[in-house]
């Protein structure tokens, strides 16, 4: 470890001092959140019981929004799930970072630090229909990637708001599409490809409760995305298929669209929620962190836009998503941890007056992005940050069924939420 | 830590025709009781309850439960008067993967158009015979004390 990495470690409080102060937070969550902050490294012992006919593991060729903490591209298990059905997605780090390890004790799988086992895991099962191929010779796990219960297409990882250099500064989908596209060689997948993958993974019952659909940004069109929203009715018409439901659960992480644009998602396909990320919950820091969406639609445009959605898809079936953490990047972030907070959930109170709850990620400082050389804050402002997010979820009685700890996995606070 | 559940206990959780319930409790103390015939014995020994419901009171008090180290009850009934209590822990759910698979079809078989939210995995840390006659027997022997005297006067 770094020497800088490891006095701001010994800074702060440890896991024990953390689960200690908050008693009402299950200890679970706090792991995984942790987990999540210092990202794992598998050793060579746990990599000895992967078995890639069983367990799922980044095959490089999964279409996955994001990459890692370092450069590699290395065939690891995908995440893992603890013992309550949390699912940790995790972010194989370096050694020299500081994770956990990832190891074998007693002929199982563990999360160890310090030498200490803090919890056991399962690795993530592959499903069946990723050993198939569409009619058209695409394997379907390049068409659909899967999670513990959830079926996950991305239409594209290129996001064009980087055209202009104008991506997200802590983001490398960009980076991230490139790679694959040049490493892998990825296809581009057609309605048919979607129809036939989804339909076979619904032969596996019980495997899946859910669909999500996210794109990059796509700015074409005769207004500002319309081609993005034409790409997801296509997809969306072809996934519904096959349902006996017009409706069928399944969420959208998207640009934030025109009304206009919301009601022809809405009425034209069988999507039943819709999330739009404003990814900071911060006017001036989004402006410096997300200048594309800024200088496109600006930060009031896209959260009045996120909030008249709810008028179309309903109260509790839209959502804000943030990455937590980015707020404290450096310069021109906040520069005290306490500051962060309470600026980030009163606007997240200002979201949830209007119906729509506010959920964050981990922020992990990817390989590929600008704020590759950055730390993420403490682990005690992400146990208060999931907790204040969950307490507002309570105060104005909203709940996050299409992204909760079954359905996503990626959010400490709505993993809280599941008790609603 | 977990205990052994003796073969009888086992042989009664795991009959079909058994009487079985499952109390939970809220954050507030608050106690939830359901009969469910799902209750059974995994082959780890630990007992298993199936939760159809994502928002039942039973699946959020299990939730806490895993969460806060909270004991959870099952009792069993059968013929012949033999009663069971256990206490435990709830251990694990599987939301997911071959267990949850396995039980997914089971149920649906059974219940008809249902769904399956969970298999919860209980660790039994203490059992009680609910027998009232065993359970008036021991009492007896050990707290002689509590016994009305019209019970020993000679008549």
């Amino acid at each position: 470890m770094s020497l800088a990495l490891t006095e701001t470690f010994e800074r702060e409080l440890s896991l024990i001092d953390v689960v200690a102060k908050y008693p009402e937070v299950p200890r679970l969550i706090i792991v995984k959140i942790d987990a999540q902050r210092r990202g794992v490294y598998y050793t060579d012992r746990a990599l000895s019981v992967v078995d890639p006919n069983i367990h799922m593991v980044s095959d490089t060729t999964a279409r996955e929004l994001f990459g890692g903490r370092d450069d590699e591209n290395k065939s690891l298990p995908i995440s893992l799930l603890l013992r309550d059905g949390t699912s940790v997605i995790v972010t194989p780090t370096p050694l020299e970072q500081n994770p956990y390890l990832v190891d074998l004790v007693d002929g199982r799988l563990a999360l160890v630090d310090n030498d200490e086992v803090i919890e056991f895991v399962e690795l993530w099962r592959k499903p069946r229909y990723y050993d198939l191929k569409t009619s058209s010779g695409i394997p379907m796990s390049q068409v659909l990637s899967a999670r513990p219960q959830r079926l996950s297409l991305v239409l594209s990882n290129y996001c064009h708001f980087w055209t202009d250099n104008k991506g997200c500064l802590y983001c490398d989908s960009n980076r991230d599409s490139k790679k694959l596209k040049k490493e892998i060689g990825l296809p581009r997948v057609k309605p048919k490809d979607i129809s036939e993958t989804v339909r076979e993974a619904l032969k596996e019952e019980g495997r899946f409760s859910t669909f999500c659909i996210t794109s990059g940004s796509v700015l074409a069109g005769n207004e500002l995305f319309d081609k993005e929203v034409d790409l997801y009715i296509e997809a969306l018409q072809a996934i519904g298929e096959n349902f006996t439901t017009k409706k069928f659960p399944s969420q959208m992480v998207a640009t934030a669209f025109n009304e206009k644009q919301l009601r022809r998602l809405y009425n034209e396909t069988g999507i039943m929620s819709y999330t739009s990320d404003l990814e900071v919950l911060h006017e001036d820091k989004f402006q410096w962190i997300c200048p594309g969406k800024a200088d496109n639609v600006g930060y009031q445009g896209w959260k009045q836009r996120v909030i008249r959605a709810v008028d179309i898809f309903g109260r509790g079936n839209v959502a804000s998503g943030f990455v937590g953490g980015v707020e404290l990047a450096k310069p021109y972030g906040f520069t005290r941890e306490d500051e962060a907070l309470r600026s980030t959930l009163e606007e997240a109170e200002s979201l949830a007056e209007s119906g729509v709850p506010a959920f964050f990620v981990v922020w992990v400082p990817r390989a590929g992005s600008i704020f590759h050389d950055q730390q993420a804050p403490s682990l005690d402002y992400y146990v208060q940050l999931a907790l204040g997010l969950h307490q507002l979820r309570v105060k104005y009685n909203l709940t996050i069924d299409f992204d909760d700890y079954r359905r996503c996995g990626n959010h400490p606070d709505t993993d809280l939420s599941r008790t609603l | 830590m977990g205990i052994q559940l003796s073969d009888e206990v086992i042989s009664l959780l795991n009959d079909l025709n058994s009487n079985k319930a499952l109390a939970t409790v809220d954050e507030t103390g608050t106690p939830n009781v359901v009969h469910s015939d799902s209750i059974h014995v995994d082959d780890d020994g630990n007992i298993n309850y199936l939760e159809i419901l994502e928002t039942s009171r039973t699946n959020h008090n299990l939730v806490r439960s895993i969460w806060f180290d909270r004991t959870v009850s099952v009792v069993v009934s059968g013929a012949d008067s033999k009663s069971f209590q256990i206490k435990g822990i709830p251990i694990t759910v599987h939301i997911t993967g071959p267990i949850f698979q396995k039980h997914y079809l089971d149920i649906r078989k059974r219940l008809g158009d249902v769904d399956l939210t969970g298999v919860w995995v209980i660790e039994p840390h203490e059992v009680i015979d609910e027998n009232i006659i065993n359970r008036k027997n021991e009492e007896e022997a050990k707290r002689p004390f509590f016994r009305h005297l019209d019970r020993l006067a000679k008549i």
